[in-house]
């Protein structure tokens, strides 16, 4: 394999396995923006370090260990704010969040389906939280109700949402 | 157990609406610390949060509209508009447009999390302690009690950490061998520390002398300002007063209104205008009578400060005039030309070249370091010196003195060539505070990466705003390093890897503190105006000495 084609493979490996990074490192850092942040700089790191790139062997777990180093050091950065998890427990979850995450397309699938079932007032809420990006108070505000009643609905259909994705998935693996 | 996760939900969603104070993070954590069942239902919970949002931007959430922009990863994928069979060309072009992508996103601590011990050691970042809050999506904070508003001929005590006039001071001890300080407090009170002299700030209004002299003067709004010395409490109704501890006992004197004494041993006194309190070692106190003379009070303050200032100007004054004749001199603009109509940036090179006088643009005169300094401020997106710079070089060194307001672009200029062809340097500041340096290495665009830009780690933070800073960067080409400083400190070093190392350098046509490159057609990234002053610019044909850059940012220092 020459140069060319192995940076291609490599941009199609990083390419392709953006998401399944996106959601080890927000598993860790539960915050998006510093998700994006961290995303961003193991893409680069990833990058400069493109000569240790082995076309031969799978790509994620060599990104996933780059992703992971990334996030303590954000972690260690970051220690005057405000972060969810410190340094032990993201260690801890690190390795459960990389088999999570493996399964995410199937999550994402299964989602789908489980969204189409929601009663319609739980999936307009749904939708101003997840896909308009407001939060709890703008939308009490717009919905005139209140934020402990909008907090209680919310809190029921996440579970309910992710009852739902585990059944699917375990209907998958029996199938 | 099934309450365990029931507050993990709880506190989960507190998090995500930003609600969650230390606290409640302290618990979560100790939930998940303790319980398998809550890793595994968190870990379960994020994934969907994750399929969520993947979800939302894949296009189920489109028919709304979205009024809040958010980060989203439709957009990072962006980069990546390809699925297979494509060529060479097309790839080498995408991969220099991945990489762009990459740089132009937030990059933080990249060379330190690398975790290379070198670069660990050499960055300063540990004395940036904001510049993590610009990462997260919380509201700008600041820390501190009181500001430095002048120094004058301060030495500091050892183990003191060298304050500049405009730092915030947090809590903690202030101590000086000589010299006067003068310290604003949050609350309104001003003190002038007069070394030697140790001071604990506690909070906004309350402070402890463990030793040395201070004048307070405590407007009202600033009443019941208070200085605790030892087994005595004196707290100001509004007034000026001096305080002396040392080891003879304590002297209060009143100038002005009035003080309460409260001694630990007695009961509280009031002292008046004109009154003194002198407590000796015993702890006994004797009435004194006040004599304003012995404190220096601000009006002092002020001349000799300005004095200083004058002596430090003249100092660079006859350093400048000696560096204008250095055969090693690319350019060098001094900025002493402070006349407000002149709309020429004089060349301070000698001899004397009127080609490379710059055209102003836009930018206004302002005072410089010094009030009687020249300096141009950038303000305007148009806002521009434009200069022709001739020749061919090697090795180089950028020197420059600015003050930045803030940092509102994705790249703020410090000097940009206008077609950035090979051999063309550009020298800017990322907005996430990063200075930035590269030199064109290739000649198209489609033969490969076409720099290797060298970023230092983030240095700038909102600390530093208003502030005269002192930035260098050395370019050598025989060693193949890029070397960033910032207040004649050493940033960030890094070396050239071959094919990315250009040893022929040019400039041409060019402009400060912005760029100048209305022919490119990605016209969205043509607004890199500086939002701040420049006052000294100089470009050396010759990567300088660290040392030699430590002194010109000590003699330059205002």
């Amino acid at each position: 394999m020459n140069q060319a084609e192995k940076t291609e493979q490599f941009v199609q490996q990083l390419a392709k396995h953006q998401n399944r990074l996106y959601g080890y490192i927000f598993s860790l850092l539960g915050d998006h923006a510093r998700t994006a942040d961290v995303v961003q700089e193991t893409n680069l790191v990833l990058w400069r370090k493109i000569d240790e790139y082995q076309p031969t062997k799978p790509f994620i777990p060599w990104a996933f260990a780059i992703a992971h180093f990334q996030v303590l050091a954000h972690l260690r950065d970051a220690k005057r704010d405000r972060v969810l998890l410190d340094e032990d427990l993201a260690e801890t979850l690190s390795r459960e969040a990389q088999q999570k995450v493996n399964s995410l397309d199937s999550v994402t699938e299964s989602l789908r389906n489980c969204l189409q079932k929601l009663a319609p007032h739980s999936s307009e809420l749904i939708q101003k939280r997840y896909f308009q990006g407001n939060s709890i108070l703008q939308i009490a505000k717009e919905l005139d109700r209140s934020v402990g009643s909008l907090k209680v609905a919310l809190l029921r259909i996440r579970r309910q949402l992710a009852e739902c994705v585990q059944q699917n998935l375990a209907e998958e693996g029996e199938s | 157990m099934k309450d365990e996760i029931e507050e993990l939900e709880r506190l989960l969603l507190a998090w995500e609406e930003g609600e969650l104070d230390q606290a409640g993070i302290n618990r979560f954590r100790e939930i998940l610390r303790t319980s398998e069942r809550a890793r595994e239902y968190y870990l379960q919970m994020q994934m969907l949060e994750v399929a969520l949002k993947l979800e939302g931007e894949a296009g189920l959430g489109e028919m709304f509209q979205s009024d809040k922009p958010s980060v989203s990863l439709s957009e990072q994928n962006s980069f990546f508009p390809l699925k297979q069979g494509f060529t060479w060309k097309s790839l080498a072009s995408l991969a220099a447009i991945l990489l762009l992508g990459l740089l132009l996103g937030r990059l933080f601590y990249l060379e330190t999390s690398e975790g290379d011990p070198e670069l660990e050691r050499l960055s300063t970042l540990e004395n940036y302690p904001q510049q993590a809050s610009q990462a997260g999506s919380l509201e700008a904070t600041s820390q501190g009690v009181a500001l430095i508003t002048r120094l004058v001929e301060v030495e500091w005590a050892d183990g003191q950490h060298p304050h500049e006039v405009g730092d915030a001071l947090l809590p903690g001890i202030l101590a000086l061998d000589s010299g006067l300080v003068q310290i604003e407090f949050f609350c309104g009170a001003t003190v002038i520390l007069d070394g030697p002299a140790e001071l604990e700030l506690q909070t906004f209004e309350l402070a402890r002398l463990a030793s040395g002299r201070l004048r307070a003067q405590v407007p009202p709004a600033a009443r019941g300002f208070t200085i605790d010395v030892e087994e005595m409490k004196i707290v100001d109704l509004g007034t000026e007063f001096g305080l002396a501890v040392s080891q003879e006992g304590t002297d209060v004197q009143v100038f002005e209104g009035e003080v309460e004494l409260h001694p630990a041993s007695a009961s509280k006194k009031i002292l008046n205008a004109g009154e003194a309190m002198v407590r000796n070692a015993q702890g006994e106190l004797s009435p004194s009578t006040a004599s304003s003379d012995t404190f220096i009070d601000i009006a002092t303050l002020e001349q000799r400060d300005q004095q200083q200032q004058e002596a430090r100007f003249q100092s660079w004054q006859r350093w400048s005039q000696a560096f204008r004749r250095d055969p090693r001199l690319i350019a060098y603009y001094a900025f002493d030309e402070a006349r407000q109509w002149e709309r020429k940036l004089t060349s301070s090179v000698e001899p004397l070249d009127h080609n490379l006088d710059g055209a102003i643009v836009g930018a206004d005169h302002t005072p410089g370091r010094w009030e009687a300094k020249g300096a141009l401020e950038f303000k305007q997106p148009g806002d521009r010196v434009r200069v022709q710079i001739p020749g061919e070089y090697a090795s180089l060194t950028f020197l420059c003195w600015a003050k930045i307001d803030s940092l509102d672009r994705w790249y703020n200029s410090l000097f940009l060539t206008d077609s950035y062809e090979q051999g063309e340097p550009h020298w800017q500041i990322l907005d996430t505070g990063q200075l930035f340096f590269s030199v064109r290495a290739s000649e198209k665009a489609d033969k490969g990466p076409a720099h290797r830009p060298i970023l230092s780690p983030p240095f700038w933070d909102r600390s530093l705003s208003g502030k005269w800073i002192h930035l260098a960067t050395t370019y050598d080409v025989k060693s193949q390093y890029v070397t960033h400083y910032l207040n004649g400190e050493q940033l960030h070093r890094e070396r050239l890897p071959d094919p990315q190392l250009v040893p022929i350098t040019r400039f041409g046509a060019a402009t400060l503190g912005n760029w100048s490159s209305p022919m490119r057609p990605d016209a969205h990234f043509a607004i890199r105006n500086l939002n701040g002053s420049i006052d000294e610019f100089a470009i050396l044909s010759e990567a300088i000495a660290a040392d030699e850059i430590q002194e010109i940012y000590f003699t330059g220092k205002p």
